[in-house]
């Protein structure tokens, strides 16, 4: 059995991931923390993981309340940004915007006392070896617990980063994903502190060349015709026509991308991805033009950076493979 | 006055062992416990020094816990004025015996924070990564600081003695960021001042004259740090922490002024630096009080007398 934890920033795709996690029957989910990011402040990001959780019936799964900033993060101006974005889909979608990324209602529990990083370190020290720590928004929950318990470098499985890009474009800066960017100082605590780490960059996420992984119109029709009295199903169907059509305009791809699905998957089905050998990977932490970029060192030029080999960056993946497992958990659930 | 509730976060290191001294031996600090941090020596070697520091004094009903092993984000760049050991030259102090706290440092200030009945003066005078680590972990109870007095930073480097970074600043920039936003009263005792407590000749001969066996200790520590000073600057040492604690039991001992501080968490000649803006040019109000001035006399008269002081060792 495998056995995760999942750290989420609370957007579309986290919130399809928290849905695959549950829906598959080879995986446990041992609890869910939050961290400030791409779904907003801490408090949001808590309250979607919570709802999320309830609507799949699932209000047993522990949730720990994380990180309620990043270490060093970034100018007000650059963090701001994409609030002026949604202004500009707003132009475009008018009401039908009011679905993207809601404010979440009031949830029916509350998160447990104590922080993410105590669930993270208690959860991983109970169980050495066992637990994988899936991180699909910024690391800052995982560096704070990585500073807070060096041990865990050891006692972890692993840890599944959903973050940086190498062949494809950054969705923050040309050469930055978010993730990464959000919170740059702790990824580079994540890469260099010698837990065995999966990279799961937008190369086998956001990018056309992995377009069978991306969800579409056709696979919200597919979920209708093969589970047609599933709740959860029918949440996925109504609420995600307007991230397909948002992706599809804004992002240029062919449909919405589950990268935090994906980062599960790693886990679960390392055989449909293409991953390198374990590698030095660190992150750009300068100025604002090459802030968060990922950089791997594969060995294949003339200065050598100094730094543990122990990130598997993936590059390839079979997304129809995928696909067709996740629409299968998502049909899985009531 | 009722003594101040203090709690001090250190990397001991030779200043920092004067400054425990003091605030253990000084009627106007109440300490409520010591917290540890990598910095002028590893962290099982800080740690062990607070516990041989504390034992010796007599403090071990004081609670020790012990910190972060690395900087916040960063790779450990060990200091260098205190020898390998963060102790050097101080062959009379007892083995560690002592038990540690069981809580990690960042949950053991939260905890005395939690249950304190007034607000608490954080003294921190190592890299600042636990009690950044504290502010991320439990924003909640950031309000129930005090203030926090910190050795840190450099601003007028009035003198080539005075570096352009300074060291607890350097070796964790990113804490130090997120200490000087946090909000919390911070006041910076820099090297501008603490270049200015400096021990030289008058100043071990009045030391010389405390014939007791921790006025021995002291002189041993500050001869073996006077001499490591001396060989890289060509002064003696300066006594950066214990003033940063004098400041607490005697705040008129320095001059400060507000200031807008920034500090280079990417430069290179430059990295670690603290930037300041008095004249609100970033437009971003103040962050800190900085030491300016310091009258060097009156700190050593509270020094010489805490060690005077017939109590405890």
């Amino acid at each position: 059995m495998n056995r995760i934890i999942l750290d989420v920033d609370s957007a579309g795709d986290d919130i399809l991931a928290i849905l695959f996690a549950l829906g598959r029957p080879d995986l446990k989910l041992e609890g869910v923390t939050s961290v400030t990011g791409a779904a907003g402040d801490i408090e949001q990001v808590t309250n979607v993981v919570l709802n999320t959780l309830s609507l799949a019936g699932r209000d047993d799964v522990p949730v720990a309340k994380g990180a309620y900033r990043p270490i060093v993060g970034n100018s007000k101006q650059d963090m701001e940004a994409p609030v002026h974005f949604e202004k500009r889909l707003q132009q475009r979608f008018g009401d039908r915007l009011k679905g993207f990324n809601p404010p979440a209602p009031t949830p029916s529990r509350q998160a447990m006392d104590g922080h993410a990083v105590d669930f993270i370190v208690d959860t991983v020290r109970a169980s050495p070896g066992e637990i994988s720590v899936v991180a699909t928004g910024p690391q800052t929950n995982v560096a704070m617990a990585l500073r807070y318990a060096p041990d865990l470098a050891e006692k972890v499985r692993q840890i599944i980063v959903l973050g940086g890009c190498f062949q494809t474009p950054g969705n923050i800066t040309p050469v930055s994903e978010y993730n990464i960017w959000a919170d740059p100082e702790a990824a580079r605590v994540v890469l260099r502190s010698g837990a065995p780490v999966i990279l799961v960059p937008l190369d086998v996420c956001e990018d056309n060349r992995v377009a069978t992984s991306m969800l579409t119109r056709d696979d919200l029709n597919d979920l209708a015709q093969l589970y047609p009295g599933g709740k959860v199903a029918a949440y996925v169907r109504q609420t995600f026509p307007i991230y397909i059509d948002i992706w599809r305009e804004f992002f240029g791809l062919v449909g919405f991308p589950l990268d935090d699905a994906i980062a599960i998957a790693a886990v679960t089905h390392p055989r449909f991805f293409e991953m390198s050998e374990p590698l030095f990977v660190d992150v750009a932490l300068h100025e604002r033009l090459v802030r968060g970029q990922t950089v791997a060192f594969r060995g294949n030029q003339i200065l050598s950076f100094e730094g543990p080999a122990t990130t598997r960056v993936c590059h390839g993946l079979d997304g129809a493979a995928f696909l067709k497992l996740f629409k299968g958990a998502i049909g899985a659930l009531d | 006055m009722s003594a101040t509730p203090v709690l001090i976060d250190c990397d001991p290191g030779h200043d920092d062992a004067i400054a425990l001294v003091m605030a253990h031996r000084s009627p106007d600090i109440d300490l409520l416990g010591v917290t540890t941090v990598c910095g002028n020596a590893t962290l099982d070697r800080t740690t062990t020094n607070a516990r041989r520091i504390m034992e010796f004094i007599g403090a071990t009903d004081t609670p020790i816990a012990e910190g972060c092993r690395e900087p916040l984000a960063r790779p450990l760049v060990l200091g260098t004025a205190d020898g390998p050991s963060g102790l050097d030259g101080t062959p009379d102090l007892p083995e560690a015996s002592m038990a540690l706290d069981e809580r990690h440092a960042v949950d053991f200030i939260a905890d005395t924070l939690a249950s304190a009945s007034e607000p608490i003066t954080l003294v921190p005078t190592g890299p600042l990564t636990n009690i950044a680590l504290f502010l991320l972990k439990y924003p909640h109870l950031k309000d129930r600081i005090g203030r926090i007095v910190l050795m840190g930073g450099a601003f007028y480097r009035r003198s080539e003695y005075i570096t352009p970074t300074e060291f607890n600043i350097f070796c964790d920039p990113e804490a130090a960021n997120i200490v000087v936003n946090s909000g919390v009263d911070v006041t910076m005792v820099g090297l501008d001042v603490t270049m200015h407590v400096l021990v030289e000749e008058p100043q071990f001969a009045e030391l010389g004259k405390i014939d007791t066996p921790l006025g021995k200790v002291v002189l041993d520590w500050l001869a073996f740090y006077e001499k490591l000073h001396r060989g890289i600057m060509g002064v003696g040492g300066a006594l950066h922490d214990p003033l940063a604690l004098a400041v607490v039991i005697d705040p008129s001992l320095i001059e400060t002024r507000p200031a807008h501080i920034a500090i280079d968490l990417t430069g290179s000649h430059m990295f670690g630096a603290t930037v300041a803006d008095f004249w609100n040019e970033r437009g971003e109000g103040t962050n800190v009080t900085i030491a300016t001035s310091v009258d060097s006399d009156r700190f050593f008269d509270l020094l010489y007398g805490l060690l005077r002081d017939e109590r405890g060792v």
